[in-house]
């Protein structure tokens, strides 16, 4: 085997944060390398390093034996490195053609070539079994999920020696992934060294072939992947900390109803759900990308068109709105952290106070800085966010940082509902479990949780009954206390 | 190729890149100081303060709709309108000050409530509502003075608020040091502020938290728009009489000094006191000028040049990575 790309001694730190601490690592030609770690490792940032969109402080780097220190993303992808990053990077007002082939639009003399750039639109997004992408959809318009597969298809067009993936999965449902991991796994028999980053430690085992810990910007081990265990890497990336790996016991439902939706129906994307929802419950969404779920939840909160139906709150015909549902004390976890959860440029502190601001203020309206620090405080606890200080903004933090904050809001608010979109997306397996603790005690103070999420097993662990979408349409209503992964897997395909 | 630490000058290149035009202000102050005996002299220095009174009052405005991610490029024509009416209700109708001034700023803050639900109910860009209103407000302007100016002896009552002086400051700087204080007040420490900044820095998530975006920005631009008026009033006040075209010059001056002192054309980040300070550099450098005695002329080319250096250095410590 020859080793395509090593690292030696690379560091980087940013403003009270070592992110990266004297990083020597090597990759060998056609591997898949994994790369975990705990929110706020450093994982990011070495990738953000590799792919030219951050320099180091120190350190070199040395790709297909040639030194590599590329100045900018461009030129890493001259070299044949293609990044796919944590955080999406599409235009959202350019359609799915011209997004894929951004930055290599086949020309003649600077005339673009349409019809070669739908091709390889097409031919990329056949690659990916996603030709059911319409090649000219705005992307702004597409779901998470497949915006995911835009970038993916973005990086297939260019010729890619080394590519990089950034939590691609992070916003995929379990079966969703398997058509992703047969793609990667073909990239990899075509001679394509894969460097490969998520939380999923199902993933790991699935698919690479090496694995390397980061904790605290430090290289803790790499490893050949059948020599270590999920315990064994856990422990490298808590440092050794106990952490939680159960849920909760799930507490009984108060019979009394919150929330009823009748008929509920929006033009092609949800048709006649019906629901009853209690005080106390716990009630679990899924379905695949495209089933309608994320579409539901949205219009539960005003931020999705419902056709005909109603929605009763505690028994009152209630129109959904954003400032409605504030005053009716719904909270709503929107699922496209950057765009719609946080506030980059505003500190750690303004972003979690935000939706409890005004019962912050004394009169006329000024705001009590000693509770909204308090208030913040106890949320960068609860959900151990990394931040060098309340006064951080946002935009700094760590991916899964970023997804704390703006879960840490809504738990931080009088919510008598939450309405939670993927609210483990991207968060390492150290606070999962605590966010479920705090899922199930907000539930035993009588909270009503509505949680929509693709990971299954977060859905069994946490909810007492699971709604299963297909189709726009409620496929099954599962016991969450009777029912198996299996049982659910098969409905999210309507079986 | 090995990567090194950031070395010292690049590291005093971030430092004044991040306070770009306020070093290049300090650079010229330092200049002005040593190069004319009549700079650095109390009066002098009031002067400037007094002359940057009405654009930093209105600039106030600009900001704060600038803040939300908008703009208002109609701010100099509603300050030149609101200033004829309330004009032309006391020199023509007779109407006492209090009330005609009343009336000004009330004009003021109905054509911003207008600019604010264009942006907001209507959806139109806010460059193109704004300049719209500008149009419409420049030809109502003609077409109330029907080209003449306005003026009378009535006028002389409201002259204290731009001439007057308490002890030996003039009455304008010190309003306008009370509205940066209230204005500093609303954006740092209350939740309209606090809402004011979440909105410009993203709508939607602000949207989805539960705030009323339309009916702040309405709110916004309204406020906007009473300062505005209330800066007409004190042009009058300044000029003892009104004209159709006393507004044409603000707009530049205001624009700048919001840029200048840092709000991005973006919104959701900048702080009031640098848009006081950006006004004021902005007046020294015509104050310099003449004090240096360079002719017109090249005193534009050499106004435009610092700008520029001015607004290059502040973007210089985004490049950094
Ligand atoms: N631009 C920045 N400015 C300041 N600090 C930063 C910046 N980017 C990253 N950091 C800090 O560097 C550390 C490492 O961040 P990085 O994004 O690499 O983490 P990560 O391992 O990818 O975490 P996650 O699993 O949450 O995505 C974090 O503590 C983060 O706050
Ligand atoms: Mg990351």
């Amino acid at each position: 085997m020859t080793t395509i790309l090593s690292l030696k001694n690379i560091s980087r730190s940013f403003p009270g944060v070592q992110a990266l601490d004297d990083i020597s690592l090597e990759v060998e030609q056609g591997t898949i390398h994994a790369l975990v770690g705990a929110n706020g490792a450093g994982k990011s940032t070495l990738m953000k390093i590799l792919s030219g969109a951050l320099a180091p402080d120190s350190g070199e780097m040395i790709f297909e034996n040639a030194p590599y220190a590329p100045a900018d993303p461009s030129a890493a992808i001259k070299d044949g490195i293609a990044t796919i990053y944590q955080e999406l990077n599409l235009l959202p007002t350019r359609t799915v053609t011209a997004n894929i082939n951004v930055g290599k639009e086949p020309n003649h003399f600077g005339i673009l070539d349409e019809k070669t750039e739908r091709q390889k639109a097409a031919s990329a997004l056949a690659q990916l079994n996603a030709s059911y992408i319409p090649l000219q959809a705005l992307v702004g318009n597409l779901k998470v999920g497949e915006k995911q597969i835009i970038e993916i298809a973005k990086a297939l067009v260019g010729k890619c020696k080394l590519l990089i993936l950034d939590e691609p999965t992070a916003a995929l449902n379990d079966s969703e992934i398997i058509p992703l991991f047969n793609i990667i796994k073909d990239l990899k028999n075509q001679g394509v060294t894969i460097l490969y980053v998520s939380h999923r430690l199902k993933e790991i085992f699935a698919l690479a072939d090496v694995v390397t810990v980061l904790c605290d910007g430090k290289l803790v081990v790499t490893s050949l992947i059948n020599q270590v265990t999920p315990d064994i890497l856990i422990n490298h990336m808590t440092g050794r900390k106990k952490i939680k790996s159960a849920f909760p016991e799930k507490n009984k439902v108060i019979k009394e109803e919150v929330l009823r939706l009748e008929h509920l129906s929006s033009s092609m994307v949800f048709k006649d759900i019906n629901l009853s929802i209690h005080r106390g419950e716990v009630i679990g969404i899924t379905g695949l990308a495209g089933s309608g779920k994320v579409e539901l939840g949205k219009a539960l909160i005003g931020d999705f068109p419902i056709n005909s139906g109603q929605v009763f709150l505690q028994g009152i015909p209630f129109k959904p709105s954003p400032a409605k549902a504030k005053s009716a004390h719904i909270g709503y976890m929107p699922e496209d952290r950057k765009k719609e959860g946080v506030l980059e440029e505003l500190s750690v502190q303004r972003n979690i106070s935000l939706p409890s601001l005004s019962d912050l203020t004394q009169f006329p309206g000024f705001i009590l800085f000693n509770k909204e620090r308090e208030l913040a405080q106890q949320g960068v606890e609860e959900l151990d966010i990394k931040t060098p200080s309340l006064k951080q903004i946002v935009r700094n933090l760590s991916g899964g940082n970023q997804q704390k904050v703006s879960l840490a809001k809504w738990l931080a608010t009088n919510s008598e509902i939450l309405l939670l979109i993927e609210p483990t997306q991207g968060i390492d397996v150290g606070v999962k479990f605590e966010i479920y603790e705090l899922i199930h005690k907000l539930s035993a103070q009588g909270k009503t949780i509505i949680l929509v999420s693709s990971e299954i097993s977060e859905i069994i662990g946490l909810a007492h009954s699971i709604v299963v979408l297909f189709n726009g349409q409620i496929q099954a209503i599962l016991d969450g206390n009777q029912t198996n992964e299996e049982e659910v897997l098969q409905a999210t395909f309507g079986k | 190729m090995r990567y090194q630490r950031k070395n010292n000058s690049q590291k005093v290149l971030q430092i004044i890149g991040e306070n770009g035009y306020i070093f290049i202000f300090a650079l010229w102050f330092i200049f002005l100081s040593f190069k004319t005996d009549t700079f650095l002299t109390s009066q002098n220095i009031l002067t400037v303060l007094r002359q940057g009174a009405i654009v930093s009052i209105a600039a106030i405005g600009e900001m704060l709709v600038m803040l939300l991610g908008g703009m208002d490029v109609s701010v100099g024509a509603l300050l030149g309108f609101s200033g004829i009416v309330g004009a032309n209700l006391m020199v023509d109708f007779n109407l006492s000050p209090a009330l005609a001034g009343l009336v000004c700023v009330l004009v003021g803050g109905m054509i911003g409530l207008v600019n604010g639900f264009l942006v907001t109910k209507v959806r139109i860009n806010p460059v193109v509502a704004t300049l719209g209103m500008m149009t419409v407000l420049n030809g109502l302007a003609l077409a109330w003075t029907q080209g003449k100016t306005v003026a009378g002896s009535q006028l002389d009552s409201i002259a204290f608020l731009s001439r007057g002086y308490i002890g030996s400051i003039p009455f304008s700087v010190i309003l306008m040091l009370l509205f940066y204080c209230i204005f500093y007040l609303i954006l740092n420490k209350t939740v309209f502020g606090a809402r004011i900044y979440a909105i410009g820095n993203n709508e939607k998530a602000s949207w989805l938290a539960g705030i009323e975006v339309d009916k702040l920005k309405m709110l916004t631009y309204t406020i906007a728009g009473f300062l505005g008026g209330f800066s007409g009033l004190l042009q009058v006040s300044r000029q003892g009489s009104a004209t159709s075209s006393m507004g044409n010059e603000f707009l530049f001056p205001i624009l700048t000094a919001v840029i200048l002192g840092g709000i991005g054309l973006s919104g959701g980040k900048g702080k009031i006191q640098n848009t006081l300070i950006a006004v004021i550099f902005l007046m020294t450098i015509n104050n310099g000028m003449v004090l240096l005695g360079i002719p017109l002329y090249t005193q534009d080319i050499i106004q435009g040049l610092i700008l520029i250096l001015a607004l290059s250095l502040d973007r210089l410590h985004y490049r950094n990575r």
